[in-house]
């Protein structure tokens, strides 16, 4: 069933993958700092950055890529992952941080002496990714619940789920939510024992994120491969007719949406001890919008895309930024509007883009008049685009 | 062919009846405010000779003494004379000399402000304003301590002061003489009580009369007599005087009072906490309606580009940023001109790439200066359409059909401006003046009113009238509707829906350039302005019901007011801020195609 391409895919897939998890962390461990071989701690620092970034690309690449959804609000989900992180490592700092006090600085600074009830359960490890998996799915199963039964689709979806992003960003700027306000988390010591400023962490966490990254891509393979993927297309081919074919499209729209914010969650929970803060800017809108950019960049509706995206953006972001600090922003605009108007299939449809083009242009055109017979010929095999079929 | 006119929330019936009856209210608000001003202005205190006389007489009472000092000093308190407060004030400070001229006379001089290199300034004659002269005509100049200053002792300085005071309160700025008499009636000192009084029988304004029987009261209010303590309690609460809670609550902590004093200061209390309560009422009702001004001119542009064409323009906001940036611009060209150059990072041909502009500044000054803002207007309007026109014709006429990319694609339209202002204009917050004629305020029973934001009132409604006029009156508004009912069909009637989007485009970006001209007045103008007012328009636009003028004017002027409402309520800004978020995202569940949504039987 699965076409050729597909097969090529995934042993490119495997092979970028045995890359990431083991040759890269090796590189770095085991090749002395003069070798050209040598991986420098820095570099698996910015590489498990781009990972994370790559989960955040998928969860949005779900939604918009295979469901139709352009969800704006991923990051919140991503912050919110990262935030619950960084309660934990703000925990295992213990009497170390700035004041010498049992309880994180900000606290102190806002004038409490004891922890406040809700943090207390976060000295747990196990707790804390409890929360990273339920407090993402649960907003994302109220939000969507309220959104999809009144049929909010489309642009309305895209331009509320800004809203609600926005909304938990002013939110989380308070003080006196206590999470830390603008400063947000920082400063960060230990992760279940270990050293987060060793680099031997960093490298376990650095595999970890790869790990995470490979078995995000391979559960949203099989799920896309499955009669779920296939209905999951034909809501966003065609919603009405999947619709009016009995199926309830809010449920399965639910189900994506929280399974995207698990996954984007699942990038924002390996982000924080990699770069070591997180503060509520990371939710801000335009957040959103940039992961939405490494997916078009990459190429929407395909898996890989995605990560080539984030990758890419990001690695262009990071050199940019240092080169042309001032110009960085003018090229991100430049490349969205260019991205959107002549490469709608992105980086990983070029190839394909690239051949229709030179088909158009090399190849002699068979002389046939357009006749009656070949315009109805062609109405048929595009009323004929495969639809999900009813049960 | 007439497109229908029922889709048009602008056209159904309950605006035009609100248009029908807007001349009405204008005209009473017209008649209100020229009363206010006909009873607040007295008779201007001015001309040349009546000036020679104080100048005379102010001169005279530097030299005299005693009783004539005293009698000229009456005279000086009753002419309200505002160089007479000038110079009695220096006095009191010794800024007044005394020169021993060559005939032997003295003369009493102030020194000029403007200083030379050797910190000498010229001396201006009190008595007739000129500057002192030795015999060849020459400009004398001196130090401050070249001239012995007129002293002052204790009981002058008191009998100054109470000139001083009672100039204050015969200034003719009735804002100014009530602020004298809140200040008197709060110095607690009853020997104010006179003057206030003879003032009280003179005082035409009764917006003024109000603060001087206010502050007449409050001073009585430590007076031993029970019975003046009632009466002027009483007097407070009937003026319902804010000013005096303090006082009151004060003296109600006072165990010694009479059982019908203490029940009249608990009335007092009572009626003027209610006065507050109202006071703030409408104090918020505005703040929130010229909010929704705010959001409603800011939403107008997006409502005609979103609502109507259904493009999703995420550079909405940075149009209206170039409006804030064009007022910018135009007011620096009025001042001292505007330039700016950019140098790339890239050379050709080993030259760098650079360009840059510098416009003159006209160095206008006074009513000249203050009228640029007038000109901003229309600049900012033409110069946001003529982006708009541009952005359109690059990029948003290839996605009419892809709603979703075109979200995307002036997203990045809007990334690439924010930074050519930063590069343009700095990334910092520019400095824009208001012009005189939009500062301060008017007062009706204490509830403040700022001109700016009566402005923005006014202005609001001028342009959704004239966005209704174009839309529903004009052959360009029939056209523009039939071609966003429904493209195609419009398109086969001849209508050359390229040019029509084009227009429509531009004209809704024209808008946000409006917005942006506002909004220079009230807020900050930075590269980021844009950002602050995307997500609260969409929203607005959305609330309303997409293609629905009439709606998103509503939805602006209640969103704002709530918005307000609920800052007041919570106490902070972004609790309120957040609390609306949600209920626009439950209010969604309600009616999920906004308040005035088009009915259609078409599903997608």
């Amino acid at each position: 069933m699965p076409p050729k391409s597909s097969k090529a895919e995934l042993t490119a897939v495997a092979v970028v993958g045995v890359f990431f998890i083991v040759i890269l962390p090796c590189l770095n461990a085991y090749v002395p700092a003069g070798s050209w071989l040598h991986v420098s701690d820095f570099t698996i620092n910015v590489y498990g950055k781009y990972l994370c970034y790559a989960l955040l690309a998928i969860s949005v690449d779900l939604l918009w890529g295979y469901t139709g959804l352009l969800s704006l609000g991923q990051a919140l989900f991503f912050s919110l992952g990262g935030y619950m992180m960084g309660m934990y490592l703000m925990r295992m700092i213990g009497s170390l941080g700035q004041y010498h006090e049992p309880i994180p600085d900000f606290l102190v600074f806002l004038g409490w002496s004891n922890l406040p009830n809700f943090w207390k359960p976060f000295n747990h490890f196990v707790f804390a990714m409890m929360m990273a998996v339920l407090l993402p799915s649960v907003v994302a199963a109220i939000f969507g619940f309220l959104a999809f039964r009144s049929r909010i689709r489309g642009v309305y979806f895209a331009i509320l789920t800004q809203a609600l992003t926005y909304a938990a960003c002013l939110l989380f700027f308070r003080n006196s939510l206590l999470m830390g306000g603008n400063n947000g988390f920082t400063d960060f010591k230990f992760l279940l024992g270990y050293n987060l400023n060793s680099p031997a962490t960093q490298r376990g966490l650095f595999v970890c994120t790869a790990l995470s990254l490979l078995l995000a891509y391979l559960l949203c393979k099989w799920i896309t491969t499955t009669k779920f993927g296939k209905i999951q297309r034909a809501i966003r081919d065609c919603e009405n007719r999947v619709l009016f074919s009995g199926y309830s499209t809010a449920n399965f729209k639910l189900f994506v949406f929280v399974l995207a914010a698990i996954i984007a969650s699942l990038g924002g929970v390996l982000y924080v001890p990699q770069v070591g803060i997180i503060n509520p800017s990371e939710m801000a809108p335009d957040r959103s919008l940039e992961a939405v950019v490494w997916v078009a960049v990459g190429g929407r509706g395909t898996l890989v895309g995605p990560i080539v995206g984030a990758f890419l953006v990001n690695a262009l972001k990071t050199w940019a930024t240092r080169a042309y600090p001032d110009l960085w922003l003018l090229f991100l605009g430049a490349m969205f509007i260019f991205v959107t108007l002549f490469m709608p299939k992105g980086i990983v449809g070029l190839p394909a883009q690239l051949a229709a083009l030179k088909r158009r242009f090399f190849a002699p055109k068979p002389a046939a008049p357009k006749t009656l017979p070949a315009v109805i010929e062609r109405t048929r095999a595009i009323e004929q685009r495969p639809v999900a079929k009813p049960e | 062919m007439r497109a229908t006119r029922e889709g048009w929330g602008f056209c159904s019936t309950p605006l035009s009846r609100v248009m029908r009856s807007v001349p009405n209210v204008l005209a009473a608000g017209l008649a209100l405010l020229l009363c206010l001003r006909a009873g607040a202005s007295p008779a201007p205190w001015s001309g040349a000779s009546i000036t020679n006389i104080v100048r005379h007489e102010l001169a005279q009472v530097v030299l005299s003494k005693g009783t004539q000092r005293q009698a000229l000093l009456d005279a000086l308190a009753d002419s309200g004379s505002k160089l007479a407060g000038e110079v009695l004030k220096a006095w009191m400070t010794q800024g007044v000399y005394l020169y021993g001229a060559p005939d032997g006379s003295t003369v009493p001089v102030m020194l000029d402000s403007q200083q030379d290199a050797q910190g000498r300034a010229r001396a201006i004659r009190i008595d007739d304003g000129q500057p002192l002269k030795d015999a060849a005509g020459k400009e004398l100049r001196f130090g401050e301590t070249d001239l012995n200053p007129a002293n002052t002792d204790l009981r002058l300085r008191r009998a100054i002061r109470h000139v001083l005071d009672t100039l204050a309160l015969a200034d003719p700025d009735p804002d100014a003489r009530y602020a004298a008499a809140t200040k008197l009636g709060n110095s607690q000192n009853e020997s104010y009580l006179p003057l206030l009084k003879k003032r009280l029988a003179k005082e035409k304004s009764a917006y003024v009369n109000k603060g001087l029987k206010g502050a007449i009261a409050t001073l009585q209010l430590s007076d031993t007599d029970s019975a003046v303590q009632i009466a002027a309690v009483e007097e407070l609460a009937a003026l319902s005087s804010i000013g005096s809670l303090d006082d009151l609550t004060q003296l109600a902590a006072n165990t010694n009072n009479s059982p019908q004093l203490a029940k009249a200061i608990q009335f007092a209390i009572g009626s003027i906490n209610d006065h507050i309560k109202w006071v703030n009422f409408f104090g918020t009702i505005f703040h929130g309606i010229s909010l929704g001004s705010v959001l409603l001119v800011v939403s107008l542009g997006l409502a005609i580009t979103f609502g109507l064409m259904g493009v999703i323009n995420m550079a909405h906001g940075e149009m209206i940023a170039v409006g804030a940036y064009t007022t910018y611009v135009i007011q620096n060209v009025f001042g001292a001109g505007f330039a700016f150059s950019i140098t790339l990072p890239f050379s050709i041909a080993g030259k760098p790439i650079a360009f840059g502009l510098d416009l003159p500044g006209l160095n206008a000054s006074g009513w000249f200066y203050q009228s640029y803002f007038l000109y901003a207007i229309p600049l900012s309007f033409i110069t946001a359409a003529l982006v708009g026109l541009l952005l359109e014709r690059a990029i948003i006429q290839f996605l009419y059909r892809r709603p979703l990319e075109s979200l995307l694609a002036t997203w990045g339209v809007s990334l690439a401006l924010q930074q050519i202002f930063r590069m343009v204009f700095g990334a910092n917050n520019v400095q824009v003046n208001s012009p005189n004629w939009l500062l301060g305020h008017f007062t009706i029973d204490d509830v403040s009113f700022d001109y700016n934001r009566i402005f923005v009132i006014g202005f609001a409604a001028l342009i959704v009238i004239g966005t209704w006029l174009l839309l529903s009156k004009t052959s360009l508004g029939l056209l523009i509707r039939a071609v966003m009912q429904n493209r195609s069909m419009a398109a086969c009637m001849g209508v050359r829906t390229n040019r029509v989007n084009m227009l429509t485009f531009a004209f809704g970006s024209g808008l946000a350039g409006l917005a942006g001209a506002f909004l220079s007045q009230i807020g900050n103008v930075g590269p980021s302005l844009g950002q602050t007012y995307i997500v609260d328009s969409f929203m607005t636009v959305v609330v309303g019901g997409v293609g629905s003028m009439l709606g998103t004017v509503y939805s602006a002027l209640g969103i704002g007011t709530a918005d307000q409402t609920l800052q007041q309520l919570t106490g902070s800004p972004v609790t309120g801020k957040i609390v609306v978020l949600v209920c626009i995202i439950l209010f969604l569940q309600w009616k999920p195609g906004g308040l005035f949504a088009i009915r259609s039987r078409t599903l997608d």
